[in-house]
């Protein structure tokens, strides 16, 4: 646009068009859910010098933390917020991060053993949605089938129930072993980092907790002899336009569910995950996933939130099983009590 | 064209012409050009699209360097039970020189580390390998190579690291992979590794590192499939001079070739926290 009458009326053409836009965001929010992720008009999706959409960059689901994987009932059929609810949100949040600069604990406040607050990762700008799932309508997770109802949950052990008498009471997550895909980017308290690099070929996501690394081949090659089962399973990706598409099969059944760190009923070995990353904008990516778990679930279903990129946010090596004191203390600890009751049992 | 001359429709003068000449090209293709003794055909390597050459792929060691990385004999192994399976084959080591250069405490410490293998060494607790040692452990690695950094996914134990090429990073902490900086001289990726929280061993013998050790590396291809691998390890605490390991990567070429899951906690935890089970 070389000449000046052009360059004097692009800024209005813009604000026009931009201002459209804002009128029509609200309407189009919803109808969008079913259509896949809004991407920003204005803006293109980056390539890698090799050709395939550029997804690079360390990511955080934070910004849903908090938001349950299944909608409280009162809310029906609601998936967004309304405005004024958002806005009451982010006055919340604004709340949260006051109290997080806090340094030391008011001279007349209890203290408590727990952790201060600022030690939880936080969103930075409020969830639009009621739930994680988002299908179906009710953004509730499907009812398990009579097989699924018996599989045994490995709660995490408290003191009495269930009692601390191995590991094997604990969660894989307790354990440091896995969350499992779903539970490794559903947004939690902390660790909420997925690092995406990718090389021709291959698109790898370094997940902070527990320190999984996904090496999803995109080259078209066949999933790998059902033979071989694990906890992360075997993912093949491939594009669709500028999504990437994740079909994750050869899961180790009955280990980790489909709850926030894995938790909840066990999945089954039949699980197929299919994920899809989208890149609506320069620091977002819709990430949507259909979970598809026929010895478990008795429908598919659906969850999606946006992963947003940060400024200064950074994986770091979360060395989990190395320094998991928490397991042999709880265990001594279960032991202790054991013998305590024992020996007032004597004197009585 | 070997078809053509085999099916004889090519006359014979012309056959004989073609086997000199393509005998020939070979011949020069091969030569060193320059007077050098190098056999890096750099030209044959995989390289990315602004010409760096690209690591990315399966990637694993040969030998028995993960048991001792100094040269040594055949061996017994720590448990009898296992038989033949659980004994140590003889191996040349990958220590440049074949001594570790250690002062007269840390060759102590050695030697405790080794008599007490089963309690001490982190590979049997799976804890993460640290590095170099991650690099010639007996299972594969991938390399995923951007257009910046480069991933390495270790099978062992899920460990992995980004190293960052472009703007120099101060390791933020102490960690067990370390922080790893990257920088290209030449078609060499050059690897800074810091911040190394000193709990890794080199191998199943007990050769040890520390919180100030601090490693260089250097990867290069040396044809499509063979990474010839350097590390330089310095720790002025243990070691009286600077010293070099040097090994071979080779590519991974099955046809169904993949990184695997190797998530060793589980089988761990029978040894860690076994004597805290209720009875």
């Amino acid at each position: 646009m070389g000449h000046r009458p052009a360059v004097s009326i692009a800024p209005m053409v813009i604000l026009a068009v931009l201002a459209g836009m804002f009128a029509l965001a609200a309407e189009s929010a919803i109808a969008q859910a079913d259509k896949g992720a809004p991407v920003a008009k204005n803006w293109t999706p980056p390539k890698t010098p090799w050709g395939d959409p550029d997804l690079q960059g360390t990511w955080t689901s934070d910004d849903c933390i908090g938001t349950p994987l299944n909608r409280p009932a009162n809310l029906g059929e609601t998936l967004y917020y309304s405005k004024q609810e958002l806005a009451q949100r982010e006055s919340q949040l604004a709340k949260q991060q006051q109290n997080d600069l806090q340094e030391f604990v008011a001279p007349d406040q209890r203290v408590g053993t727990g952790p201060p607050s600022h030690w939880a990762e936080r969103a930075r700008r409020p969830c639009k949605q009621t739930s994680l799932v988002v299908d179906p309508l009710n953004g509730r997770t499907p009812d398990l089938l009579p097989e699924a109802q018996t599989r045994r949950i490995p709660e995490g052990a408290n003191n009495d129930n269930p009692k601390a008498d191995s590991w094997e009471d604990f969660s894989y997550y307790i354990r440091c072993i896995s969350r499992g895909v779903t539970g490794s980017i559903f947004p939690v308290i902390y660790g909420n980092g997925q690092q995406i690099l990718q090389a021709p070929g291959y698109v790898t996501i370094l997940q902070e907790m527990v320190h999984e690394a996904r090496v999803i081949p995109v080259d078209g090659r066949p999933h790998a002899s059902p033979r071989i089962r694990s906890y992360m399973g075997d993912p093949r990706g491939h594009w669709d336009g500028d999504t990437l598409v994740v079909e994750t099969t050869n899961f180790l059944g009955n280990r980790t569910g489909i709850g926030l760190n894995g938790g909840g009923t066990p999945t089954s070995d039949a699980l197929k995950l299919i994920e899809r990353y989208t890149r609506t904008g320069s620091s977002e990516i819709e990430y949507e996933v259909t979970i598809d778990d026929p010895k478990t679930f008795t429908r598919p279903f659906k969850v999606a939130f946006p992963l947003t990129q940060e400024p200064g946010y950074q994986n770091f090596e979360y060395a989990c099983h190395e320094g998991n004191y928490a397991m042999s203390n709880s265990l001594s600890g279960a032991r202790a009590q054991e013998k305590a009751a024992a020996e007032a049992a004597k004197k009585k | 064209m070997l078809e053509f001359m085999k099916r004889k429709v090519m006359p014979y003068r012309l056959r004989v012409w073609v086997v000199v000449s393509t005998a020939l090209i070979v011949l020069f293709t091969a030569m060193p050009s320059n007077g050098q003794t190098s056999p890096t055909t750099t030209s044959q390597i995989p390289r990315m699209p602004d010409g760096k050459p690209n690591l990315t792929g399966l990637w694993q060691t040969l030998g028995t360097a993960y048991w001792d990385i100094r040269d040594h004999s055949a061996q017994p192994g720590p448990l009898f039970q296992l038989g033949a399976t659980g004994a140590m084959p003889a191996g040349q080591g990958i220590v440049e020189g074949g001594e570790i250069p250690y002062t007269p405490a840390a060759a102590a410490k050695q030697k405790e580390n080794l008599q007490n293998r089963m309690a001490l060494d982190p590979e049997i607790r799976c804890y993460m390998p640290g590095i170099p040692r991650a690099n010639y452990m007996p299972f594969p690695f991938q390399i995923i190579q951007s257009q910046r950094d480069v991933a390495f996914a270790y099978e062992y134990a899920s460990s992995n690291r980004v190293v960052n090429v472009g703007k120099f990073r101060e390791a933020a902490v102490d960690t067990w992979m370390g922080t790893s900086n990257g920088h290209w001289e030449g078609d060499t990726l050059v690897v800074d590794v810091s911040g190394l929280n000193g709990n890794s061993w080199f191998d199943r013998s007990g050769n040890f590192q520390t919180d100030n050790t601090h490693v260089v590396e250097r990867f290069t291809l040396g044809d499509a499939d063979h990474i010839n691998y350097e590390a330089s390890i310095e720790d002025e605490t243990i070691y009286t001079r600077p010293w070099k390991i040097s090994t071979v990567f080779y590519r991974r070429k099955e046809k169904n070739a993949q990184l695997n899951e190797f998530k060793c906690v589980e089988f761990t935890e029978e040894l860690i926290y076994g004597h805290l089970k209720k009875k």
